[in-house]
């Protein structure tokens, strides 16, 4: 409702408007009429006015023109009079003409609305005629196919009428023939029974046939029994020549049986030998498989034995080259033993020598401290003899300064004793170098003495010194003595001994290593039985056909297949998609060609209907706005025309009344509709000027529409009147 | 029954170990969430309370495995059984658990009961069973959807039945092997372990 309120208004506005701007030329026209008149006035008053100057100034020319003037005056009062009413006359006949313009332009509009509907008429006339058209032009098509076949059709029922006819025709010749035929199947019936009536007679014959016939046969049956019974009375014949002949044979028989059954008793012995052969055979059998047991452990036996052979050439190759005698276990353990005591006696010895040795150490221990004390004592006496060289030296020296001293003192003893020979101071001198010769004799005895002294001492050294030489040397001897002793000893036994030691700790060794191998064998063994390993020689691994796994695995593989399809379907309607972009058209077409196409699309197809179904709706909606607006129009014209108002509605309840003769564009009236219908004036710079006519036709008569035909009126008569 | 309270006979001892397996089997597939928790239905047995399957298909599939399996051991013909679980996606077996069984023969030709109570070796059975519960602790977990097969090992003179088909040892590259607890009926003795793949951050 609001909308088509806002319709109206605009409408009515518009049209105001129009309304308004078109009467503004005749008003104008008017007013410049009305002006005129007043012209009139003033000019006339003017020329008074002129007149009574000219009299002031002419007042001679006066009297001349008076009745030249009165004739003027007349004469231009009776032209005024004249155009005063032309005037009033050519204004009604303006009006008159603005009032037929207004109508025209009105007729105009509405001719032009008409003409612009009826062009879209003539538009939408033209499209529904060219479907129509269409449609003629499809119906014609099929006008004309059905026709073609209404006419083939006709053909055929003509043919098929001929047909008809003709299978009429057979149907009449059938008819004949099977009436013939009728007639002779009764021919026929009738040659039948006479037939039948023979075949009678001739069953009858047959019968008579058959019981001779089997009387032919019982004699014949009767003849061949005969035949036979004379032919086992042959047989008995010859029967009886042959037993008789048998019975002639009977005494050989006799000698026979007799010698059959010594046989007999002979073979029965032998019977029970044979048994006892059987047993004894047994016997042997058994002889024979404990035998060829004991083959068998023989062979294992001699297996054994060759091994042991084996095992002792390896212990005989041991003895060789160990350089022993060793032929049996015996002689082997005897070595042993040999080897034994010997390394015993050998380990007595080597005690011994080792003792000896520790003994000859401690001997040598002691040589050498002794040695060393030696040492040090040849050490002494050298460093005594070396003192006593020194001293021995000094003593020389001391004696060849004696000497030089006792040379000197001769040599000045002499002198005294040439200058003075044989004085007193001899005595005392040759005492004194008698004493000097004592003392240098008693330093020559010392001298002496220390010399020998000092030789023996070299003579005990070099004496000690050979000595720790000879001990030496023996300690070298015992030590050489004891190094060979031990060689020798030990030098057999402990090779083998090292050998046989080195032997067993590789087995050793061998043997743990083995072992080893062994349990790490063992462990990996376990180990693969746990992961589920298996002899495929001993055991078989078996499971049910349909079991889960399988099961899982083929709804898997459908799973993916059918996964798959999908996919490259719908990678496929993509695709399409992707083609077909805005062509709306060629992907109906697709989907028309893809079933599975077609079944994914319906939603589209829904949605461009309901889009159509809008759009036809809104297109409706648009065609009834337009058909309400226009009548609407037409109404407002229509009311506009009949009773000179324009009404608007300004706002709700409201409605302005324009008249057509308004002096002013604000000139109008304002109605509220009141609550209870009725409608009430409002008050308008208009009508404030209308009180009078309010006072009578609203107040005292209480007549709207009187009051708005009298303010019609007054204003009809205030633009006609002037 | 009385029988049974006194000793066990071969006949017994076979559907006793059937018996087990085919609990400890269930277990197993709930344990290891081969299929949904929602298909188990609780059940009480050994004293203990065990999850059934209700999944009618993997039921059968049980029956007609266990019962054949019960022959076999009455034959005492079979010597594993091992429950393989296989990577949907990869194909690769994840885990084996293998139950070996040793048969003694001898109770074929003599058929003396052995002196052995039913409690003892329920007690045995039961202890079982809830070391296969509580592998799950360090079991790597599954994490793509499995399936489960069950391959028995047998002597390799057996007849294979109609329905079955000879198939591979279905062994685990790269294996960490547990050995679990054993039991026995004194007729058949029953070594349980798993194996499982190795994982890269083990």
């Amino acid at each position: 409702m609001d909308l088509e309120d806002d319709t109206t208004v605009l409408t009515t506005l518009k049209s105001f408007n129009t309304f308004i701007s078109r009467p503004e030329h005749p008003q104008r026209l008017m007013e410049r009429s009305a002006g005129s008149g007043f012209l009139q006035s003033q000019y006339k008053r003017s020329m008074e006015l002129l007149e009574a100057a000219e009299r002031v100034h002419t007042q001679h020319r006066y009297l001349q023109l008076d009745q030249e003037k009165k004739q003027m005056e007349l004469s231009h009062k009776r032209a005024r009079f004249e155009l005063e009413k032309a005037a009033s006359d050519s204004a009604r006949d303006f009006e008159h003409e603005v009032d037929r313009n207004q109508e025209l332009l009105g007729q105009i509009k509405k001719l032009e609305e008409k003409e612009t509907e009826v062009t879209k008429n003539l538009s939408e006339q033209v499209e529904a005629n060219r479907a129509l058209r269409m449609n003629l032009e499809g119906l014609n098509k099929k006008l004309e196919e059905r026709d073609t076949k209404l006419n083939a059709a006709n053909q055929t029922i003509t043919s098929l009428k001929d047909e008809i006819r003709e299978m009429r025709q057979r149907i009449q010749n059938q008819d004949l023939t099977i009436s013939a035929r009728t007639l002779e199947n009764q021919e026929l019936q009738e040659q039948l029974d006479l037939q039948r009536r023979k075949y009678q007679e001739v069953s009858k014959l047959c019968q008579s046939l058959q019981a001779a016939q089997s009387s032919c046969s019982e004699h014949v049956i009767k003849i061949k029994d005969l035949e036979r019974r004379l032919a086992l009375q042959e047989q008995d014949i010859v029967i009886v020549k042959s037993v008789k002949s048998e019975v002639a044979r009977v005494p050989d028989l006799e000698k026979e049986i007799k010698r059959l059954r010594d046989d007999n008793t002979f073979l029965r012995e032998s019977r029970e030998n044979c048994s006892l052969l059987k047993e004894e055979v047994e016997g042997l059998r058994r002889k024979l498989e404990r035998m060829e047991k004991t083959k068998e452990e023989l062979a294992n036996m001699e297996l054994e034995k060759e091994k042991l052979a084996e095992k002792l050439q390896a212990w005989e190759n041991l003895g060789q080259s160990t350089g022993l005698n060793i032929r049996k276990p015996e002689d082997l353990s005897r070595e042993v033993i040999q080897i034994q005591q010997r390394e015993i006696a050998l380990k007595e010895q080597n005690y011994a020598l080792s003792s000896r040795v520790r003994s000859l150490e401690r001997s040598q221990s002691e040589l050498r401290a002794e040695l060393t004390q030696q040492g040090g004592r040849t050490l002494e006496d050298q460093k005594k003899r070396e003192a006593q060289d020194s001293l021995v030296w000094r003593l020389q020296r001391r004696v060849l300064l004696l000497t030089k001293e006792r040379d000197g003192m001769r040599s000045i003893l002499e002198s005294y004793d040439t200058e003075l020979a044989s004085t007193e101071y001899s005595p005392q001198l040759s005492r004194r170098l008698r004493e000097a010769e004592d003392i240098l004799q008693k330093t020559q005895n010392h001298n002496t003495e220390m010399e020998a002294q000092l030789t023996k001492a070299q003579e005990e050294t070099g004496a000690l010194k050979l000595q720790l030489q000879r001990v030496e040397l023996e300690l070298e001897t015992i030590k050489k003595q004891q190094a060979s002793a031990a060689d020798s000893c030990s030098l057999v036994t402990k090779e083998e001994v090292n050998i046989l030691r080195q032997k067993i700790e590789d087995l050793e060794k061998e043997r743990q290593r083995l072992e080893e191998e062994n349990n790490i064998l063992e462990m990996r063994l376990e180990r693969h039985n746990l992961q589920g390993d298996y002899d495929p020689l001993k055991t078989r691994v078996v499971h049910l056909k349909m079991n889960p796994t399988s099961a899982a695995k083929q709804q898997r593989q459908q799973e993916v297949e059918s996964l798959q399809e999908e996919v490259t379907r719908l990678r496929e309607l993509v695709r399409s998609l992707q083609d077909g972009g805005m062509m709306g058209l060629s992907h109906d077409d697709s989907g028309m060609k893809n079933p599975s196409l077609s079944l994914s699309l319906p939603p589209s197809k829904e949605v461009q209907d309901l889009r159509k179904q809008m759009e036809s709706s809104e297109l409706r909606n648009q065609r009834l706005k337009e058909v309400f607006q226009k009548k609407i129009q037409e109404f407002r014209t229509v009311c506009y025309v009949l009773t000179g108002y324009q009404i608007d509605i300004t706002t709700e309840n409201q409605y302005r009344l324009t008249s057509v003769y308004a002096e002013h564009m604000e000139d109008s009236l304002l109605f509220k509709k009141g609550s209870n219908g009725t409608m009430q004036l409002m008050e308008t710079e208009f009508s404030k000027t209308l009180g009078e006519m309010v006072a009578l036709h609203l107040h005292h008569q209480k007549s709207i529409p009187a009051f708005l035909s009298a303010v019609t009126l007054d204003l009809f008569s205030r633009q006609t009147t002037v | 029954m009385t029988s049974t309270l006194k000793g066990i006979t071969l006949k017994g001892s076979a559907e006793m170990v059937a018996e087990f397996f085919s609990f400890g089997i269930n277990s197993i597939l709930y344990q290891r969430g081969i299929y949904p928790p929602e298909t188990f239905s609780r059940v009480t047995h050994y004293d203990m309370s065990l999850q059934l399957t209700t999944d009618p298909k993997l039921k059968n599939y049980l029956t007609n495995v266990v019962t054949q399996l019960k022959e076999w051991l009455f034959e005492c013909t079979v010597q594993k059984l091992v429950l393989v679980i296989t990577c949907l996606e990869t194909n690769e077996v994840l885990e084996r658990w293998q139950f070996d069984i040793e048969c003694d023969k001898s109770a074929k030709e003599s058929s003396a009961p052995r002196e052995k109570s039913i409690k003892t070796i329920q007690d045995e059975i039961r202890s079982v069973i809830r070391q296969i519960t509580a592998t799950v602790t360090f079991l790597p977990l599954l994490e793509t959807p499995c399936a489960f097969d069950l391959l028995v090992y047998t002597d390799k003179d057996l007849v294979v039945p109609d329905k079955w088909e000879e198939s591979g040892p279905q062994i685990i590259d790269q294996s960490e092997e547990v050995r679990l607890r054993s039991f026995t009926t004194s007729i058949h003795k029953v070594n349980s372990m798993v194996a499982y793949k190795k994982t890269d951050s083990a």
